[in-house]
């Protein structure tokens, strides 16, 4: 037997694993997404490209696809600065650093619906504590459609900065310490050791960091599900919420299902984009 | 030995079917004895009931043993746990409680059993008719009335009484008892009306009930959207006036049931929109407004009358594919039986859906707002009825709530929502 034999024998598990329960589902979502389905009127018939053509015109879908992006955009950008940052200090310091690194775990470890619970009463206008240390001014945080989608990234950050700054501390603690002295002695020193040593070491762990959180918040649907709901007017209505709505609330397979078509290859083009940087970045370092 | 790769592609498929299959295999053959599974919302409240009245079923019918499982806690998952597990072939239940807004859509899947064989009509008459008429579809009835919720108007009596005033009967005199006592109380923590603008199906209600009261309907009778364009226009402009004018906090447009009743719980506002289960939290021991509640009627605008409150509730149904038609037949009207009824409203202070026990003398020496409760429901309305009103909701919802937070005007909402409702029917209707 060659070993290439043996080797698809090994992975043939994994493969039809794999292929039962993802490219199989997805291939059938993509058959769904071509027709009218609304199981509760009986209704399946062939729609072709008319889903898809509906949704060029659907201003919620784009509604939806604006508020992913700004969100997505704005909580990984922000969870990616904060995350290293904190990591930097966490390397700083050394008194309380296990106590610091538990109650950063805490944050991540939470379901993010009991995250988004908190922040619910968190951001009550009238007795939540954001308002409270805002001195006690009534700001309407979730109804109000400018402020939602902001305070909806802040709960993000909240619970996913965590995730990056452990990234960037595991890769910072493998930094020997005798590239810093080194660079002292070269009279490197403050930020330079940071753009010469630090900042190129960090870099390949921080755009891994930066594509799980960038898939992850493309897909962002728990925090306002839960805290918003969508709302108010529709301002804070993801595409996964979207699509959820009409595939599960209101039962429009076909169409729901185009939906999640488009996600998907939203999401994949991301993906592929990233991992194109990734490679690029291996083969130059 | 080339071709082995391709039998470990079949296999694994193959195995992980057996395993699937092979836990489906508890069903009780013949001469067993018969399982039926209830599927339910847990029940909350100071003591639950259920097991004691399903002991009691137990014990009438030997050899049938029920169990019960209880749903997630989120009404939107236990949608669609039931629409997932009716469409995908033979569900794991036989009796299932079900929103009484999902009625129509379940009978019109033909997911529930026709009920209207197994129950007299005198049964059906028991019950509120606005419990009733969601649960009848082309004439045939499809589910039985369990538990019963009416939208209602809280106010502190207390400080009503303190300046001359009655519960208001026009929202124009709730606005105006709202400015008196707020300006004599002068106390800036202390808010006018909470209701729940979130964009939800709550936010949906309170819009509905905006309607009602100013005699408009969300379908005519053919289910045509906004029959009356202007008196809608008119009540969505004083929803939206409330928070303009300050009569209503500006949050109430991100506020649910919760984050109502709180605030109003902790004395914190003069009146309240919401269902009747707050009420008992109110007079709890150690609630600051205990002794100090009144419920009214929901008041009108210019064109509706008095009391036009949503109705909402559990029903119970029938799986279409159950194996033990009869039997599940006679545990959901064994539930929603009047002995069955009175245990819960003992034990687990929900309301009743029949009339007659909020008369019931043992019971309202238990609970002494059930009487004035008994008017409430019946001026009620159920919302829409029609398989399509979780659609109808869910499309609405971001317009309503645009006018809600003042980003769209009243005029281009009904516009919008009618002409994207116009195309959902479309898509429906071929």
């Amino acid at each position: 037997m060659t070993d290439r034999r043996l080797a698809w024998i090994l992975l043939a598990p994994a493969l039809a694993v794999l292929g039962g329960l993802t490219v199989y589902p997805a291939l059938w979502v993509l058959w769904l997404s071509l027709q009218y389905r609304v199981p509760v009127f009986s209704i399946s018939r062939w729609a072709g490209l008319e889903h898809y053509a509906f949704l060029a015109v659907d201003t919620r879908f784009w509604n939806a696809a604006w508020v992913t992006g700004v969100f997505t955009a704005c909580s990984v950008a922000l969870e990616c600065a904060l995350g290293l940052a904190l990591a930097l200090g966490l390397r700083g310091q050394h008194r309380g650093r296990r106590m610091a690194l538990a109650l950063l775990l805490l944050a991540w470890a939470l379901p993010s619906v009991v995250t988004a619970k908190m922040f619910e009463w968190l951001y009550h206008p009238a007795g939540g504590l954001v308002n409270f240390l805002a001195g006690g001014r009534t700001i309407n945080w979730l109804g109000d459609p400018d402020l939602a989608l902001p305070a909806l990234i802040a709960a993000d950050v909240w619970r996913a900065t965590p995730f990056v700054t452990l990234l960037c501390f595991a890769r910072l603690l493998t930094i020997p310490a005798d590239l810093y002295e080194a660079a002292q002695v070269d009279g490197a020193a403050g930020l330079q050791a940071f753009t010469r040593i630090t900042w190129p070491l960090v870099r390949p762990i921080l755009l891994v960091a930066l594509l799980f959180r960038t898939l992850d918040a493309l897909r962002a649907f728990d925090i306002m599900f839960v805290l918003t709901g969508g709302g108010p007017a529709g301002a804070t209505e993801t595409l996964t919420v979207y699509a959820y709505r009409t595939l599960f609330q209101t039962l429009q397979i076909g169409f729901g299902s185009a939906i999640g078509v488009v996600v998907f290859a939203f999401v994949m083009v991301v993906a592929v984009a990233y991992l194109w940087v990734i490679n690029r970045q291996d083969q130059t370092a | 030995m080339a071709r082995r790769p391709a039998r470990a592609v079949l296999l694994v498929p193959l195995l992980l079917l057996m395993l699937i299959v092979g836990g489906c295999g508890e069903r009780a053959g013949s001469g067993a004895p018969v399982t039926l599974v209830f599927k339910h919302a847990k029940i909350l409240g100071p003591a639950d009931p259920l097991p004691d009245l399903l002991q009691r079923f137990e014990a009438r019918h030997p050899g049938v043993r029920v169990q019960s499982e209880a749903l997630t806690w989120s009404s939107d998952e236990q949608h669609q746990f039931y629409v997932i597990n009716l469409e995908g072939g033979s569900p794991p239940f036989d009796v299932m409680m079900l929103d009484v807004i999902w009625v129509p859509e379940f009978a019109r899947a033909g997911w529930i059993l026709d009920l209207t064989p197994f129950v007299p009509a005198a049964e059906r008459d028991a019950h509120f008719p606005a419990a009733i008429e969601p649960a009848v579809q082309s004439g045939r009835l499809w589910a039985l009335p369990w538990i019963m919720n009416v939208g209602l108007l809280y106010y502190r009596r207390d400080l009503l009484a303190k300046y001359g005033f009655t519960p208001p009967e026009t929202y124009e005199a709730l606005a105006a008892q709202v400015r008196r006592i707020r300006s004599g109380e002068g106390d800036p923590r202390l808010d006018g009306y909470l209701w729940q603008g979130k964009q939800y199906e709550g936010g949906m209600v309170n819009v509905l009930e905006a309607l009602w009261a100013n005699g408009a309907r969300l379908l005519d009778d053919v289910g045509r959207p906004f029959p009356d364009r202007e008196r809608a226009r008119e009540s969505l402009a004083f929803l939206r006036g409330l928070i303009e004018s300050g009569v209503s906090p500006a949050w109430v447009t991100a506020a649910d049931e919760e984050l109502t009743r709180r605030p109003f719980g902790d004395g914190r506002a003069i009146f309240l929109r919401n269902w009747p289960y707050a009420l008992d939290l109110f007079e709890l021991p150690d609630s600051r407004v205990r002794g100090k509640v009144g419920v009214a009627p929901l008041p009108r605008l210019r064109h509706g009358p008095v009391g036009a409150a949503s109705t909402g509730g559990a029903h119970l149904a029938v799986s279409a594919r159950t194996r033990h038609q009869a039997l599940a037949v006679d545990l959901a009207r064994f539930l929603t039986s009047e002995a069955a009824q009175r245990a819960m409203t003992e034990g687990a202070a929900l309301r009743p859906s029949r009339p007659s026990l909020y008369q019931d003398a043992a019971l309202v020496a238990r609970d002494p707002s059930l009487p004035a409760l008994l008017g409430l429901m019946e001026k009620g309305h159920p919302r829409p009825i029609t398989p399509y009103y979780l659609m109808l909701s869910t499309t609405l919802q971001p317009e309503f709530s645009a006018v809600l937070v003042g980003r769209k005007s009243p005029d281009g909402a009904i516009r919008d929502g009618a002409a994207q409702v116009e195309h959902l029917l479309r898509a429906i209707t071929p």
